[in-house]
């Protein structure tokens, strides 16, 4: 070993006192370079044992306070069961006692609740509840509720609304006119959550629009309670166009027929989609009346209205609109022409043999709809 | 009874089988389609209780296993947070035995389990 020792350095003399500076100075840079990666690759090895390390312990701490929060909620949720003579207070152990004190395990433990309480229904679901509260849970989500970023008030929303904290809906009221949409979002199924049809007062103040997948979620939401008479005349005519849109699908959804003329008003609305929305209204609530003023605005309108008004006149059509819709036979779009086509032979017999005549003096595609058509009658 | 649960939320599957153990049933617990058939096969329980969407297998296709395995025999109960008409159709039409949307009531569901363990009785 002494021998190898002293034979590199003396071996390495012999050699460079051969070569040029030049080359040794490479050399030298050589030896730095390979010295930086060992030491990068040290460095790195460390890093990654101390993170292994730290993940390994954050893991079984995870574990640990997992365990402990399903114990509580399985506690909670069975409580009435355990014992038969419930106290007040679901017991919690010290140990969980003392870790609500971490902000951590209060997340989890949290996040544990509101996933039973999503499945789960009566005096269980109550428990929950009531060992949110014990826990004073809710403390924290209304300081949530003052965080300057929008998925922390989003999230804290919708933990007040699952645990049913009605008592806060004044709090969560201005959010349902965030500028935020997710916020907004949240804020207004709570409201509407705790309210049902009340609870769409939100639609008097918003000036930010309603997404079309908001509007379904409160369409079904409200289809889980019972109906409720509620003035929609006002977000008929409201400015922002969300609101008239929403306000037309409640009109066809709970058949207010007493607001026909206000939808009908809806058709010169400047924007599309609410002339769209009141077609498709005026589809399921109609006076014989109806399909003259739609044909009236017809040449007015795009192709996709258009369509519409056709697709609506085979529930509204009557036998004086039958020149009208032989006229679109002739059109070039095929869509057109099956619609037409079809809102024909929903007219009745008249209707039907005024297609089957205008058939036999065209050919193809009109004896292939006509075909069709009669396929779809005979079904 | 015994009992077979198929449930991939596991919070959830620590409390079915809490209770279902709390009333006096064997429960075997799995949180996957495939290993659910698996321990049907291999313990022949007399219920089965199953969520919809599972990993590897739906319920839907554990109805359809179980009820060709065991035509006159073990009931299957659905426990699925999809209450959609034609869902509660097709599995009703496979030959589910009851369908229980989620949220459910733990009281009630231990209910509808106690029935099907009378007729075992009878």
């Amino acid at each position: 070993m002494g021998t190898l020792f002293h034979f590199l350095p003396i071996n390495l003399l012999a050699i460079t006192a051969f070569l040029p500076n030049a080359l040794i100075i490479k050399l030298h840079y050589q030896a730095i370079v390979i010295l930086f990666i060992i030491c990068l690759m040290i460095a790195l090895l460390t890093y990654m044992l101390f993170y292994m390390y730290f993940k390994s312990k954050h893991e079984k701490k995870h574990v640990k306070w997992r365990i402990i929060s399903d114990l509580l909620i399985r506690k909670a949720v069975f409580y009435d069961d355990d014992d038969e003579e419930a106290e007040t207070l679901i017991p919690v152990t010290k140990r969980a006692e003392k870790l609500m004190r971490n902000k951590h395990f209060r997340a989890l433990l949290t996040a544990e609740i509101l996933s039973a309480k999503k499945n789960i229904t009566g005096t269980s679901a109550e428990n929950l509840i009531h060992l949110y509260q014990q826990l004073n849970l809710e403390k924290y989500a209304l300081k949530n509720l003052k965080s300057r970023y929008w998925y922390i008030k989003a999230k804290a929303i919708q933990e007040l609304t699952v645990m049913e904290m009605k008592e806060f809906q004044t709090l969560l009221y201005p959010f349902t006119n965030n500028h935020n949409e997710l916020v907004r979002m949240e804020a207004q199924t709570a409201i509407v959550q705790f309210q049902g049809f009340e609870g769409l007062r939100f639609l008097d103040i918003i000036i930010y629009p309603i997404s079309d997948w908001q509007q379904i979620k409160l369409l079904q939401q409200l289809s889980n309670v019972p109906p409720v008479y509620i003035d929609i005349d006002g977000w008929l005519k409201s400015a922002n166009s969300s609101v008239v849109v929403f306000a037309l699908k409640l009109a066809r959804n709970y058949h207010r027929f007493e607001l026909h003329d206000l939808i009908l008003s809806c058709l010169d609305h400047p924007n599309p989609e609410v002339r769209l929305q009141a077609i498709h209204c005026l589809c399921e609530m109609y006076t014989d009346e109806t399909s003259d003023q739609l044909i009236s605005r017809f040449l007015k309108e795009s192709f996709r209205h258009q369509l519409a008004m056709i697709k609506a006149m085979q529930n509204i059509g009557s036998e004086k609109d039958i020149l009208f819709l032989l006229s679109l036979l002739d059109d070039d779009n095929h869509e057109m022409k099956l619609s037409a086509a079809r809102a024909l032979a929903s007219i009745g017999k008249s209707g039907l043999t005024s297609l089957q005549d205008h058939v036999k003096s065209a050919g193809y595609p009109l004896n292939e709809i006509l075909m069709q058509i009669k396929g779809e009658l005979a079904a | 009874m015994k009992i077979l649960v198929a449930e991939d939320d596991q919070l959830m599957l620590k409390m079915l089988e809490f209770r279902l153990k709390k009333d006096g049933h064997e429960v075997i617990v799995t949180h996957d389609g495939r290993e659910a058939l698996e321990k049907i096969n291999d313990f022949q329980p007399d219920l089965v209780i199953t969520d919809i969407m599972m990993p590897y297998l739906s319920g839907l296709e554990i109805i359809g296993a179980v009820k060709k395995k065991y035509p006159t025999g073990t009931p299957v109960i659905i426990l699925s947070g999809m209450g959609q008409e034609n869902v509660v159709m097709e599995a009703f039409q496979l030959g589910a035995d009851d369908y229980i949307t989620k949220p459910f009531s733990p009281n009630e569901l231990s209910v509808r389990v106690r029935r099907f363990d009378m007729s075992i009785v009878k």
